[in-house]
């Protein structure tokens, strides 16, 4: 037992050396991760704002003007100027140069004046679905309040008093995250998301270039068993991936303020198992891949893909088809994406997470052990 | 230029991919698992929102307010908890997204004229579902007020605002119609990156390089076949996914295939240009891999091929214009969704020829001096 440990710490060892001779591992290891967190806390999220927009006032009165004051200061729509006629839509749509296009139709001031129906009509640039999408909603819901501001004045210049009409308002609470901040929900996500690419991508090349060098064979002489090569090639690298997720953890919480609400053990399990089942990941590409070109693209294809799309890092997994459902339990993201924004942003414990936790364990188990099944078969 | 010599390269470097039984059909593979994820995953547009509803009124007006939710088939009225404290559990264990609280006395209120709070609750956790969830709730609230409001209106003679909001298009609002344009560009992108740095940077770790400039091959002879399979494959690809775009998820196609074209061709060398220029500055095949990722990453994010633009913060929009990729994809949908011609496009179309000029033909001059060193 001692000496298979000492052998395991000497492959420990080796590795480490390969990893430490080069400085731009060093770099993509420590470095990297942590420029992605950056950009990606910074840049993604689902809030839109500022949608360019263009007016078309076909009404001129300061009725009309005054209803197109109030998409500028909206927030939402920001109005880069306004065109004389329909072809000037078409143009700024054609050239992207608008998303938005806000018409108002001759005598809407006479109309509202007159107690009549002012028309005008929204155009949105579907292209952008997810600008679109908010943008009909914010464009209903502005224009909901201008009628109830219309109705109201237009009560008062007729001496009818302060005219009331009950409406609705709704008030959104979102739980868990009430600033609603994208990267409170993106952040633990994000943090697993970015470990795996980097131990996957990393260990699915350590046995292909062993191979490719010839160097597998001379460990091969060696009263190294199987396991122990395993063993000791995951160690360095398992070592890293804390190393990251320790790093993460403390820009997350020091710089963007992530609470950190639950149980850190939880945590600090589920990353454990994480780590192994996605190092495990990168073994079973290593022992599949016939050279460094498809291990490296075999190992883009298993970590970065269902990392970003099936983990629900991003993206709610409720509604996608069964199929991809089945798929998406078949990479250790998901359950380690659940854990991390349970432990953070619910404040779970072990009593919510135990399924969780318990499907990484028995996940990392079978991946590790089919990654040492299909090495000895290489190699035998 | 020798032909056969050229033709010579290109089939060498055919044998050299055939040679490795997993990457063909990697390379195969990859399009098609990008096309469905993304059509599927990214696509997939948020509906049926399992939702618990509260009524505290139990009157006539709210049961028209749950019906205008129920209707909307946004939102599917799984639960009616008794009490907000039945709410913490269903939303934790994640039975509803959604919750909507009518409070007592809502009906009341409303014939006194006043304005009356609707709960709604959303799980923060889920930041796409809390988005969109609540834009809905929104509009669903503001077509049932406006409702209220146009009978208020007619009743004393008052004025209306009749808003037609229209989405032109794309009216259905699919975002599997948007993707699968951002898709063809990034995959072009992605695996003549990939695959072709992979290449190049191999031929030099294994020395395979200067046997061949031993050869009467020319440096220019060498860089176009080692550049033409990899730019066909990306070709393929491409194919792969606008038919399966177009066949399977129904995307449309209301452009000119020549503005696609020139557009696709511009992005061709710049990503060229790239893969060459990440060739020149790795050792290492993995080293290639890790720049790719460098590179790759922040132009998925900063693009607007997944997150739009609008909704970074002003201090990340002038990055994203250092982006090629993002004005491919301008071009791209412009051109699929809108049929936006040449002449709308000029000004991304400017932007890709700086680049493709600019990153090509500096790639192409350090690639040469770095053959004849």
């Amino acid at each position: 037992m001692r000496a298979a440990a000492k052998r395991v710490m000497a492959i420990a060892r080796k590795e480490f050396i390969h990893i430490t001779r080069d400085w731009r591992m060093i770099v993509a290891v420590l470095v990297l991760p942590l420029l992605q967190l950056l950009l990606f806390a910074y840049a993604i999220s689902f809030d839109v704002r500022n949608v360019p927009s263009v007016t078309l006032d076909l009404d001129k009165t300061a009725a009309s003007r005054s209803y197109l004051d109030s998409y500028s200061k909206s927030g939402f729509f920001a109005v880069h100027g306004s065109v004389s006629d329909f072809a000037g839509i078409d143009g700024a749509f054609n050239r992207s140069e608008a998303r938005v296009a806000i018409v108002v139709q001759r005598g809407f001031g006479d109309a509202l004046a007159a107690g009549g129906t002012g028309s005008v009509s929204v155009l949105i640039d579907g292209s952008e679905p997810n600008s679109a999408q908010l943008g009909q909603t914010y464009a209903v819901a502005l224009n909901q309040s201008l009628g109830r501001r219309a109705l109201a004045s237009w009560a008062e210049a007729r001496g009818l008093g302060n005219l009331h009409v009950g409406t609705i308002e709704p008030r959104v609470q979102a739980w868990y995250n009430p600033e609603r901040r994208s990267a409170d929900f993106l952040i633990p996500g994000l943090m697993i998301v970015i470990i795996m690419i980097v131990t996957v991508q990393q260990t699915a090349v350590t046995l292909v270039k062993e191979r490719e060098n010839g160097t597998l064979e001379q460990l091969l002489e060696s009263p190294l068993t199987h396991s122990e090569l395993i063993v000791g090639k995951i160690l360095p690298w398992a070592l890293l991936g804390v190393v990251d997720t320790v790093l993460i953890t403390a820009v997350s919480m020091g710089v963007f303020g992530i609470p950190l609400r639950g149980d850190v053990a939880v945590l600090a399990v589920g990353i454990g198992l994480f780590i192994v089942c996605a190092l495990s990941l990168g073994l079973v590409i290593s022992a599949v891949a016939p050279s460094l070109e498809s291990a490296n693209i075999a190992a883009l294809l298993v970590s970065f893909l269902p990392g970003f799309m099936l983990s629900g890092m991003a993206f709610p997994l409720a509604s996608i088809p069964m199929a991809l459902q089945v798929v998406s339990y078949l990479f250790p993201a998901r359950y380690m994406v659940e854990i991390a924004r349970g432990v953070f942003l619910r404040g779970s414990s072990w009593g919510v997470l135990a399924p969780q936790v318990l499907s990484l364990a028995a996940y990392a188990f079978i991946a590790l052990g089919i990654a040492t099944v299909l090495n000895r078969r290489r190699r035998a | 230029m020798s032909l056969r010599r050229l033709r010579l390269i290109m089939w060498k470097e055919l044998l050299q991919l055939r040679r490795d039984r997993l990457l063909l059909p990697l390379i195969f593979l990859m399009p098609i698992m990008y096309v469905i994820m993304f059509g599927y995953v990214v696509g997939s547009d948020v509906r049926n929102l399992p939702t618990a509803v509260i009524d505290g009124d139990r009157t006539a007006t709210s049961q028209r307010l749950t019906d205008a939710f129920s209707s909307s088939g946004y939102f599917v009225i799984t639960q009616r908890p008794a009490s907000e404290a039945a709410l913490r559990g269903l939303i934790d264990s994640g039975r509803v997204n959604v919750a909507i609280i009518i409070e007592r006395g809502t009906e009341a209120a409303l014939a006194r004229g006043e304005t009356v709070p609707l709960g709604v609750i959303v799980d923060g956790a889920d930041s796409k579902t809390a988005s969109v969830a609540s834009g809905y709730a929104a509009e669903i609230v503001a077509a049932f007020d406006r409702g209220l409001l146009e009978k208020a209106g007619r009743a004393v003679g008052g004025p209306v605002i009749d808003a037609r909001v229209r989405v032109m298009f794309n009216p259905s609002l699919k975002s599997v119609n948007a993707m699968v344009p951002g898709l063809v560009c990034s995959i072009l992108m992605l695996s003549i990156m990939v695959i072709m740095s992979q290449a190049v940077v191999r031929e030099r770790a294994r020395g395979t390089l200067e046997q061949m400039m031993v050869t009467p091959i020319t440096r220019a002879e060498y860089l176009t076949g080692k550049v033409l399979p990899y730019v066909g494959i990306a070709t393929i690809q491409m194919t792969f996914i606008v038919l399966i775009g177009r066949y399977w998820f129904g995307v449309p196609f209301n452009g000119s295939v020549w503005t696609v074209a020139l557009g696709l061709i511009l992005f061709t060398l710049t990503s060229v240009g790239m893969g060459l220029l990440i060739s020149l500055v790795s050792r290492t095949q993995q080293q290639a891999q890790q720049t790719v990722m460098f590179v790759m990453i922040p132009t998925m994010v900063l693009s607007g091929f997944i997150f739009p633009i609008e909704s970074m913060p002003a201090a990340i929009v002038p990055l994203t214009y250092l982006i090629p990729l993002r004005y491919a994809l301008v071009v791209l949908r412009s051109a699929f969704l809108k049929g936006s011609g040449v002449a709308d496009l000029w000004a991304p179309l400017t932007a890709m020829v700086v680049f493709a000029v600019g990153i090509f033909g500096l790639a192409v001059s350090r690639f040469q001096k770095r053959l004849s060193e």
